[in-house]
């Protein structure tokens, strides 16, 4: 168990802590935090997990998205208090010896450019090809409307999903 | 050609820097973490107007975990910036001239009590009479927001004295205003970084942005220290657009660490981000165009104001680039054209991609558009009538590079199936319509304006071939297009590369990575680059081997000797390795290629498009929907397709962002607009789904200039494309951006409109 946090902490902050568990890709953490503390914060100062982006903060763009208990989430909307015993995944946990299919087709289709929003992006489109491997064009397009792109215009984007579709399609064909 | 990876196999490249964005692990400046660090924090004036009458920091100072508060008081050296003229406060010392202005900064042990401490700082501030329109900054009553008054610049070019009498003369005259929102540049990352002192005094500056030399050298005056004592490492960055070329918050994370002697992180919340940083310049654009009988244009108008807000920033060269581009791609004998930037209270405008060609391009080819209709006469006919040809001079009367770009776009978006295919009108609630722009945009600063660039070259000691230059990568994919250039040029793999920009203690300066200038650059700068470098690998590789250097070539992983099959003699390893005293190094020093005749600003390199666009209308709602979006770009040859192909969808929907979307509203020169609640962004579910790109790669023979910059041009020519898809539609002419539903379902309301009234006469 992980109690370490990288932030500076000052006593007047310490006052109020609460204690939560914390289970982030696969290893669990104890930490005493102000109850208001978001989700994105802990992540980002405390287990410098800085793969979660952080942009509008108010659960408009998506560039902080996470897996929570199955999820997808905004990470700066989820406080503190909401993740105690809560099973968390990010961007870090996709590629663990090989990156994840859809990370490569987003290589492929030059899906991201300044890549500050292509986390969130991932971790989105992989929360739902794990419910749905073969989602429909509207599927992709209501799932992904919660994430902003500043920099390609979705179409890459689009390609990715397409190719990822297709690859996974005549994976499927050939076992057959 | 259409851009897709069948047409280009060889050069479709998975960025260099991509594995690290797809999997997070790339660290942007915002992500980094120092021992030590504090937060800081800025305190904005209160009002868009006022004099500041007194300063108390001490309640701030006292909170526990505070650890500096800076005023104007603290700033070492000249406490003022900007990229042209250095006239926007560090930190107010008098006046404060819009609300996002900087008072004071603090620093403290978190970003919590940093915002606290903020808090507490109290301001005395006296309102003044706030300035939130450019024409009533220009009247003689108005207060002068600048000792030198309320205008920043005036920008001018005629062609002859007679316009408005020729003008009067035309059967066809269309006179129109046209006026164009305050768009954002909305990077996903906004700007922030970390500044770390050192132990001699001086300070590393990780921190955002498009020109590492000239921050830095802004960072020296206002610090009062030489600049070889600043280092500044500015990339990688998430998103720019033009909106990180000026500083930000760079100056206060210095002046913290100084005062602290520790690392400041500062890293702006969104609506921080919206009130301090630069915008599109809102433009407001009269335009009165006549044509002749047979739709020759003769005579052309144009009066803009700009409204540059506080600050001058990049203003004066924005606004001459509008007034260069407001007659795009089309020869028109008689030309007046006036442009006048004004400072008012409101949200400071500067550089945006695009660069003040958006704004005019709308308003001209609306223009183009409306006589077409007069005449009813086919409006992609009417711009063939009227098109540039190749030798012709530039807009400014300046020799260009000759280029059959304006026309090759042209005829290739003519063939857009957006324009040919058979569309369904209407359909229950909804209209169709089609309609397409062009425009052509120069690239580089234009002449006058001091434009250098510099490259080296270098065999490292592990053997990597070094390639160093002062550009930035905020996402247009820089990175891949010198690994595509090198291997290219340099026959060398793209295992052997080492690429090293955005530290400015080990590149040489490039100027900034703006204007579309960086692919040119970084083309130039190997190409310079390649013969002496060929020329000391194989002296070297030579001596090491002792076989003659003309039986030599340079290749992958090393130096090869030709022959019936050709053969590795040496690898760059091997070289080095032989070498470690004298390592082969090139360098040089070039300028962007600019026009011989003394027009200032003028351009000299350009690049075409054109687009077609069609849209849906809501009949209830009044929402339009973009279904279809065709591109044709002529930029000379294609370096990287993905990076070409992703700048042009990427730029589109900024554009559609531009036309229908986006505007930062301020009301008495406070920003409505906050967050990405009151701003809408395109998301995906506004794009259309059907999007071709079309390249023309032509350069004539005696074009030496190569591959051109794509970062604006794909942005330019969207609005009035779909604009004219919504007259197709429905019959209504917009003439104000972002297009509002409201205005359109009101409109729709009073002109019963019969799809048969505008077929065209072909
Ligand atoms: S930062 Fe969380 S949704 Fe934007
Ligand atoms: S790649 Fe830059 S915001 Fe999406």
């Amino acid at each position: 168990m992980n109690t370490e946090g990288l932030r500076n902490k000052s006593s007047a902050e310490e006052e109020n802590n609460i204690n939560i568990n914390i289970m982030v890709n696969g290893q669990s953490y104890s930490l005493a935090v102000h109850p208001a503390y978001r989700l994105v914060d802990i992540l980002r100062n405390d287990l410098g997990l800085t793969g979660t982006k952080i942009s509008c903060e108010i659960g408009r763009c998506g560039a902080c998205s996470v897996v929570m208990d199955g999820n997808l989430v905004n990470a700066c909307l989820v406080m503190a208090y909401q993740v105690d015993n809560q099973v968390i995944e990010t961007i870090e946990q996709v590629a663990i010896e090989t990156i994840h299919p859809i990370q490569q087709a987003f290589l492929e289709e030059g899906a991201l450019q300044c890549g500050y929003c292509t986390p969130g992006m991932v971790i989105a489109l992989k929360s739902l090809l794990d419910k749905n491997n073969h989602p429909t064009e509207e599927e992709v397009l209501d799932y992904l409307s919660g994430n902003l792109c500043r920099c390609t215009g979705y179409n890459g984007i689009l390609r990715a999903v397409q190719r990822y579709k297709n690859e996974s399609l005549s994976i499927h064909k050939f076992k057959l | 050609m259409r851009l897709v990876r069948e047409n280009f196999p060889s050069k479709w490249k998975v960025r260099p820097d991509g594995l690290a964005k797809v999997t997070g692990t790339l660290k942007y400046l915002t992500d980094l973490i120092f021992p030590n660090m504090l937060y800081g924090k800025v305190l904005r004036s209160s009002y868009p107007h006022a004099k500041i009458l007194s300063i108390s920091t001490g309640n701030a100072e006292k909170l526990e975990g505070v650890k500096a508060v800076v005023t104007h008081n603290d700033v070492p050296g000249m406490n003022r910036f900007g990229l042209i003229f250095p006239d926007q406060p560090v930190l107010c010392d008098d006046v404060a001239r819009y609300v996002g202005d900087a008072i004071a900064a603090v620093a403290a042990e978190s970003e919590e009590i940093a915002e606290l401490a903020i808090k507490l700082i109290e301001v005395e501030y006296e309102p003044l009479e706030v300035i939130d329109d450019p024409e009533k900054a220009l009247l003689q009553s108005a207060v002068k927001l600048h000792p030198g008054g309320n205008i920043l610049h005036r920008a001018g070019y005629k062609s002859s004295e007679e316009v408005m009498n020729v003008i009067k003369e035309c059967p066809y005259v269309v006179e129109e205003t046209y006026e164009t929102p305050r768009q954002m540049h909305a990077y996903m990352e906004t700007e922030g970084g970390v500044v770390v002192p050192d132990k001699n005094g001086g300070i590393t500056v990780y921190a955002a942005t498009q020109h590492g030399f000239k921050d830095r050298m802004q960072l020296a005056r206002i610090l009062g220290m030489p600049e070889s004592d600043i280092r500044v490492i500015s990339s990688p960055i998430g998103g720019s657009f033009g909106g990180k070329d000026e500083l930000n918050i760079q100056p206060y994370a210095a002046l913290l660490a100084l005062k602290t002697g520790r690392p400041i992180k500062l890293h702006n919340k969104r609506s921080e981000s919206v009130r301090a940083g630069i915008k599109r310049h809102p433009m407001k654009m009269k335009m009165i165009t006549g044509a002749d009988e047979q739709g020759k244009l003769v005579g052309h108008y144009v009066k803009i104001i700009a409204d540059t807000g506080a600050y001058a920033t990049l203003g004066p060269a924005v606004l001459d680039f509008a007034v260069e581009h407001s007659t795009g791609p089309y020869l028109i004998p008689h030309v007046d054209i006036e442009g006048i930037s004004v400072f008012t209270n409101n949200g400071v405008s500067g550089e945006y991609r695009g660069f003040g060609g958006n704004q005019v391009t709308f308003a001209l080819e609306s223009q183009i558009d409306r006589l077409a209709e007069m005449m009813r006469m086919d409006p992609l006919m009417l711009r063939e009538i009227n098109i540039r040809n190749a030798e012709d001079l530039g807009p400014l009367g300046q020799r260009i590079v000759a280029n059959d770009g304006a026309k090759n776009v042209l005829s290739m978006i003519k063939s857009s199936t957006i324009l040919t295919a058979p569309l369904k009108r209407q359909d229950n609630w909804c209209l169709r319509g089609r309609g397409a722009a062009i425009t052509m945009h120069g690239g580089g600063l234009g002449f006058g304006r001091p434009d250098p660039s510099g490259a080296r070259l270098a065999l490292t000691k592990e053997g990597e071939i070094e390639i160093a230059f002062g550009f930035e990568e905020f996402g247009q994919g820089l990175l891949a297009s010198i690994e595509i250039m090198m291997t290219d040029m340099l026959g060398c793999a793209k295992e052997d590369i080492k690429i090293v920009i955005g530290d400015t203690d080990l590149v040489p300066a490039s100027g900034s990575s703006t204007a579309s200038r960086s692919t040119n650059m970084i083309w130039q700068g190997i190409n310079k680059l390649k013969e002496p470098w060929r020329d000391k690998i194989l002296d070297a590789a030579s001596s090491v081997t002792g076989v003659q250097k003309r039986k030599l070539f340079i290749g992958e992983r090393g130096v090869w000797e030709k022959g019936v099959k050709n053969k590795m003699i040496i690898t760059y390893k091997e070289l080095a390795k032989s070498f470690s005293h004298n390592l082969p190094v090139c360098s040089t020093q070039y300028h962007f290629p600019t026009t011989p005749d003394a027009v200032i600003g003028g351009h000299y390199l350009h690049t075409y498009a054109a687009v077609a666009a069609e849209v849906e209308i809501d009949q209830l709602t009044g929402r339009i929907k973009v279904t279809k979006l065709d591109h044709s770009v002529a930029a000379g040859p294609v370096v990287n397709p993905l990076g070409y192909l992703g700048q042009i969808e990427g730029g589109a929907i900024m554009g559609l962002g531009f036309t229908l979307f986006e505007d930062s509203i301020m009301e008495h020169a406070r920003y409505h607009t906050e967050n990405f609640d009151s701003y809408l962004l395109p998301t995906i579910k506004d794009i259309p789904l059907s999007t071709n790109v079309d390249v023309d790669e032509s350069l004539f023979e005696s074009d030496i200039f190569g591959p051109r910059g794509v970062g604006e041009i794909g942005t330019v020519a969207v609005a009035p494309a779909i604009t004219a898809a919504i007259h197709n539609a429905c019959g209504i002419w917009v003439s104000k951006l972002p297009v509002s539903p409201e205005e359109l379902l009101n409109a729709l309301e009073l002109t019963p409109f019969l799809f048969d009234q505008q077929e065209v006469v072909e």
